[in-house]
């Protein structure tokens, strides 16, 4: 497993740091966003246990709040690990399309 | 069923950091109407997942903990088990003065533990009576009664195995592999017993709301029973040594006692010195409840 935690497209964690990528967001609007770029349906039980995973490792912080819905933002280090994590992705593509014949580059 | 329910599934103090968040979620999702089979799936398993996450955590802790006492077992483990063949052996008359110090101190720090593990129950008595009143006997219910249940089997195996043992004090204590298994296991299920009254101990004092002064008692307490089953467990080492005639084991249960006698007063020391920051910090305030103390550190980190 990569340092992060991310290991492929569709985990929850990648997900959810790819959605706080373009700013903070709470837990029903993370849901309807991954939905909307991902085409992933994620339950709010796999969500929130997504969530606590990233806040124990620093990769995304609640911000302050008096309502119940709680927004989270990306961190500096989860800005790094999603960076990371998209880098070995587009590699991977890169190389498999290339082999496919399917690479435009 | 209502969505607060389906938070069931969570350990409480994930729901005390998360659970609202993940109601109001639930309540977005549903938009006033029932929670599917599917969402009540994802929150189940969701909450099980944290269980499962939180046990594993615990676990951890407790191997760590065991890690760090892991000579202190040994040692008593290596004197439960030649026990049985020690006590057909006559001592060696030039050992004889060090077995009879050993045993003394033994039994001397013996009461001692017992005057102090007391005095620590006297300290919290009126705090766990009101806990008590308050319905908290819910709350610790579990625990207890797998301590109580274990408690019956284990004081019959001792009482056996104690009248069995003076039965047999005027005539060579025959070691047969059946006499073995039953020490084994009384010993065994000892331990198991002084485990599961220490956990339900633990899940009580969790729950109590002590007053800065008993808190302050208990944070000494602690550290010198500690140290005081750590001085039985080096004057039984000794006593071994002397019904071995054997140099190695006297040196462990010395240097043992060296040991203590350089960590034990730091330790103490320290839990001294952090009972009267407590109690400072604590002049405004009347009660104190560890259990919020650790949940609201938890949420600031």
């Amino acid at each position: 497993m990569a340092p992060s935690g991310l290991r492929k497209a569709n985990d929850p964690p990648l997900l959810i740091l790819v959605s706080l990528a373009d700013g903070p967001k709470h837990g029903h609007a993370l849901a309807k966003d991954i939905e909307d770029f991902a085409g992933v349906k994620l339950g709010p039980g796999a969500l929130y246990g997504a969530i606590t995973r990233l806040v124990e490792r620093g990769l995304i912080e609640p911000l302050g709040s008096d309502d119940r819905r709680r927004p989270y933002q990306i961190t500096p280090p989860g800005s790094a690990a999603l960076a990371g994590a998209l880098a070995d992705m587009r590699r991977v593509t890169r190389a498999g399309l290339a082999r496919l014949g399917l690479d435009p580059a | 069923m209502k969505p607060a329910r389906l938070l069931r599934w969570y350990p409480r103090t994930w729901r005390e950091r998360y659970g609202e968040e993940l109601l109001a979620l639930i309540q977005d999702t549903l938009d006033d109407g029932r929670p599917t089979w599917r969402l009540r799936l994802s929150v189940a398993c969701g909450g099980l997942r944290e269980r499962a996450y939180h046990a594993g955590h615990a676990g951890k802790a407790a191997v760590k903990r065991a890690g760090s006492r892991w000579p202190t077992i040994l040692v008593a483990g290596l004197i439960f088990t030649n026990l049985p063949q020690q006590l057909k052996m006559s001592l060696p008359p030039a050992r004889a003065g060090q077995a009879t110090v050993a045993l003394d101190v033994l039994a001397a720090v013996a009461a001692f533990t017992c005057v102090a593990v007391l005095a620590g129950g006297l300290a919290a008595w009126l705090a766990v009576f009101r806990f008590l009143r308050a319905s908290g006997w819910l709350k610790i219910r579990r625990q207890v009664v797998w301590a109580a249940a274990a408690t019956g089997p284990t004081a019959g195996a001792l009482v056996a195995l104690s009248l069995t043992l003076r039965s047999l004090s005027s005539a060579p204590l025959n070691v047969s592999l059946a006499g073995f298994l039953a020490f084994t296991a009384t010993a065994l299920a000892l331990v198991i017993t002084i485990g599961l009254w220490a956990a339900a101990v633990a899940a009580t004092a969790r729950h109590l709301k002590l007053t800065p002064r008993v808190r302050a008692v208990e944070l000494v307490l602690g550290p010198v029973i500690s140290t005081a089953v750590s001085v039985m467990v080096s004057a039984s080492t000794i006593w071994f040594s002397a019904t071995q005639a054997s140099v190695p084991w006297l040196l462990v249960g010395i240097g043992q006692l060296v040991l203590l006698s350089t960590y034990a007063p730091w330790r103490i020391g320290r839990a001294a010195r952090k009972g009267r920051r407590l109690r400072a910090a604590a002049s405004g305030r009347t009660t104190i409840n560890p259990s919020a103390q650790r949940t609201n550190g938890r949420h600031r980190a």
